[in-house]
């Protein structure tokens, strides 16, 4: 059996969409700035991706802007602030690099920022966020659901505390379209990120969602595509299928969100039957469902991985570099998880296509793993 | 069908030999192996991707797994507590003792291997005594003198395809399967060092600590950098340069006096002081778990790719030897090993302590 149980790194492409995809690549080829009739073509796929997306997500078609990741959605915001007289910016220890290293890398450009811790559980107070605000905080950036251990950020009150200071508020959602109701999340972010491949549709694409009035600069310039804020040729075929994959995950986010839930729960139990002494992170009451991070104690998480592998179960440690080793997860660390913990943990994600089988044989396979 | 797991490193070895196994009908996988943390000028990440190309390409799965605790703790230390008395460690060999023949191979039969391969150009053969080690075909890349810690566990546990082909066989058949690597350069030096400069790795683990370069009779001719940057028998990168002297020779390392922080050169490499023709070694390790019945007619390599030199061993103990040799030989240096073989057949050897004259 076949166990893909690593959505949460990325899922795979959703069969209707695979079809359009076949179905559009040879004929729409056009560029949208071309103004003849293979180009016409092209754009009223683009807009068409647009307005798809936009009634997904309940904003207009203005404040849907196509990018090529969610990284580059994050670099799109955080690069703005340059620009900006005030160059505070105010996120949390566990974001993703997407914005934690592109900080980073803003720093000689006169950003400062200053990260919130979270508790053990990965939350992050609202009021740790109030409090550090200074006069030139511009903009406040905190994810929407944590891509390692799922816990969903208090984001309504963090969006409050937002408004009432006059600070632009950021949200990384990428973890989010499909396992969270996206619609009232949206209405509480000036700026929201998201990645195709998260939700099934295709790698390298992804869209920032900018409420208006916001005015933002462009991070990559050029032929004035996308309301001159991305240049570059659009990745038509990348953007209509990502807008089709994302209204398909919308749609059907009460089917998906029950069984995801499911699973989750029936590998808990499991879990926790098999190993009483289980560690599971992240906050269980804001969680994003089918999201399971937990440490066997004493167990090398690579090891066990690799035996899943053998298995033919493709689960992921929190944290890889590039050469496949794992690595203690800083997110982990900003936990206040200790070291052997940390790398003893293994996440497993469920998607939309997981069976109840396949937790079973998951179980069964740990059993035999661990010798139990 | 017996699972094989292949240490892949990501060169043209190690795949060739992957490929091997699986024409020949085993059931193989593979293992990236990180021995060493990251920094900027380590080529891991390099040398996974063409793990994985070759993978791919032959068609079998790549595991990763990090070692690099057990190398610095294991073969890193000892590494850098060998160049801090002076001594010319062979990190190497103590890899494959400590990391790839005992962590690796351990590792690899928890995953279900019956047996592990690399690509080491060496031959294990099965006789009524047990296993042996035997040099590969290839005199030219022989590598059994870095195999000699093994012990019969291991030996019986491991695989080396690469036996009896040459290298320029091993490119032909990678090129033929169409290996990514089949052309990639060979990796030299110490495996954690890689490209970097010798000298600039060394320095950031130990101080330097300069002093004089002097003549036997204690004339001082030149400064060195700190002892532990050379090796005995070397001869460039003194900075002295021949026609310093009476001769018009170069002049070579012969001796290191730790405590005047002194390094000792003579000119030309003739020169009495860099021959011996006695050593004493220890941390003996016999393969087939016994000393050899023959002690006099027997080959010793003091270092990786010398040719055998003839040679009488004495037991000083059951861990330490005494070994002359009918010819005095150059540069015997301390850390360095020295590896007893029968013809092809590869006894065991140990860490050269001192060296004599007598």
């Amino acid at each position: 059996m076949n166990c893909y149980f690593d959505h949460s790194a990325t899922t795979p492409v959703d069969a209707a969409v695979i079809e359009w995809i076949n179905q559009s690549q040879p004929t729409v080829y056009g560029n949208p700035s071309s103004s003849h009739a293979i180009g016409r073509k092209g754009k009223h796929i683009l807009e068409t991706a647009r307005f798809q997306l936009a009634g997904s997500l309940g904003c207009s078609t203005k404040e849907i802007i196509f990018t090529g990741s969610g990284t580059e959605a994050n670099n799109l915001v955080l690069n703005h602030v340059i620009s900006q007289e005030k160059k505070h910016i105010i996120t949390s220890s566990i974001e993703h690099p997407a914005i934690l290293k592109t900080l980073t890398h803003l720093k000689p450009f006169g950003i400062t920022c200053t990260v919130i811790p979270v508790n053990k559980y990965g939350s992050v107070n609202p009021l740790d966020i109030e409090k550090a605000i200074q006069p030139n905080t511009s903009l406040i950036s905190i994810m929407t659901a944590n891509n390692e251990i799922g816990t969903v950020q208090p984001i309504e009150a963090i969006s409050s505390i937002a408004k009432n200071n006059q600070i632009l508020f950021h949200s990384d959602g990428v973890q989010a379209l499909g396992k969270i109701p996206i619609q009232a999340l949206v209405t509480h972010c000036d700026l929201m990120s998201f990645s195709s491949h998260k939700f099934y549709g295709p790698k390298g694409v992804g869209f920032l969602v900018k409420k208006e009035p916001v005015k933002l600069n462009p991070f990559i310039v050029g032929g004035g595509q996308e309301s001159n804020l991305r240049g570059g040729t659009e990745n038509i075929i990348g953007i209509g299928a990502m807008a089709l994959a994302a209204e398909k995950a919308i749609h059907s986010f009460d089917k998906t969100f029950n069984l995801l839930k499911d699973l989750e729960l029936l590998c808990i139990r499991g879990l926790r039957k098999i190993i009483p002494d289980v560690v599971i992170h992240g906050n269980m009451d804001a969680h994003i469902p089918g999201l399971i991070s937990f440490a066997i104690p004493n167990i090398d998480n690579q090891k066990l991985l690799t035996q899943l592998d053998q298995a033919n179960i493709y689960a992921s440690s929190g944290s890889a570099c590039h050469s496949g080793i794992s690595t203690p997860s800083d997110v982990l660390i900003a936990l206040g998880i200790d070291e052997s913990t940390n790398l003893s943990t293994i996440r497993i994600s469920f998607g939309k296509d997981n069976t109840f089988d396949q937790v079973h044989y998951f179980l069964d396979t740990l059993k035999t793993i661990l010798q139990i | 069908m017996k699972k094989i797991i292949v240490g892949l490193s990501g060169g043209v070895d190690s795949a060739v030999a992957a490929f091997l196994l699986k024409d020949a009908g085993y059931h193989v996988e593979a293992i990236f192996m990180k021995n060493w943390n990251e920094d900027d000028d380590c080529p891991a990440e390099e040398d996974y991707k063409d793990a994985l190309m070759v993978a791919e390409t032959i068609g079998i799965p790549l595991h990763s797994v990090n070692f690099s605790k057990e190398y610095w703790d294991k073969v890193f230390k000892t590494f850098l507590d060998e160049y801090k008395i002076g001594r010319t460690p062979n990190p190497d060999i103590l890899c494959n003792k400590e990391i790839k023949f005992k962590a690796f191979l351990d590792y690899c039969l928890d995953l279900g291997a019956d047996q592990i391969a690399t690509g080491h150009y060496a031959k294990i053969a099965q006789s009524s005594h047990g296993f042996e080690l035997h040099k590969g075909d290839d005199g030219n890349k022989d590598q059994s003198y870095f195999l000699y810690t093994l012990n019969q566990n291991a030996l019986s546990k491991s695989i080396f395809p690469l036996a009896s082909l040459e290298k320029s066989e091993i490119r032909a058949i990678a090129k033929e399967q169409k290996l990514p690597v089949y052309n990639k350069k060979d990796s030299t030096g110490i495996c954690f060092i890689g490209e970097r400069d010798f000298k600039t790795f060394l320095k950031t683990y130990l101080p330097a600590n300069p002093g004089s370069i002097v003549k036997p009779d204690g004339t001082i001719i030149g400064k060195h950098d700190g002892l532990m940057y050379y090796t005995l028998g070397q001869r460039q990168g003194l900075g002295i340069g021949g026609g310093y002297g009476d001769l018009d020779e170069p002049w070579y390392v012969s001796d290191k006096a730790m405590g005047r922080n002194e390094l000792i050169a003579v000119q030309g490499n003739n020169h009495p002081d860099l021959y011996h023709s006695s050593l004493t070694a220890s941390h003996i390790h016999w393969i087939s778990g016994n000393p050899p019945e023959n002690e006099t007619a027997i080959g010793a390599k003091i270092r990786y790719r010398s040719s055998d030199a003839k040679c009488v061993l004495e037991h000083v103990s059951k861990t330490e030897v005494k070994v002359t040799f009918n010819q005095p030989q150059f540069a015997i240096a301390p850390g360095q090993s020295v590896v007893f073989y029968d013809g092809t057949l590869c006894l065991g050897g140990g860490i050269i302590d001192t060296r004599s004259h007598d």
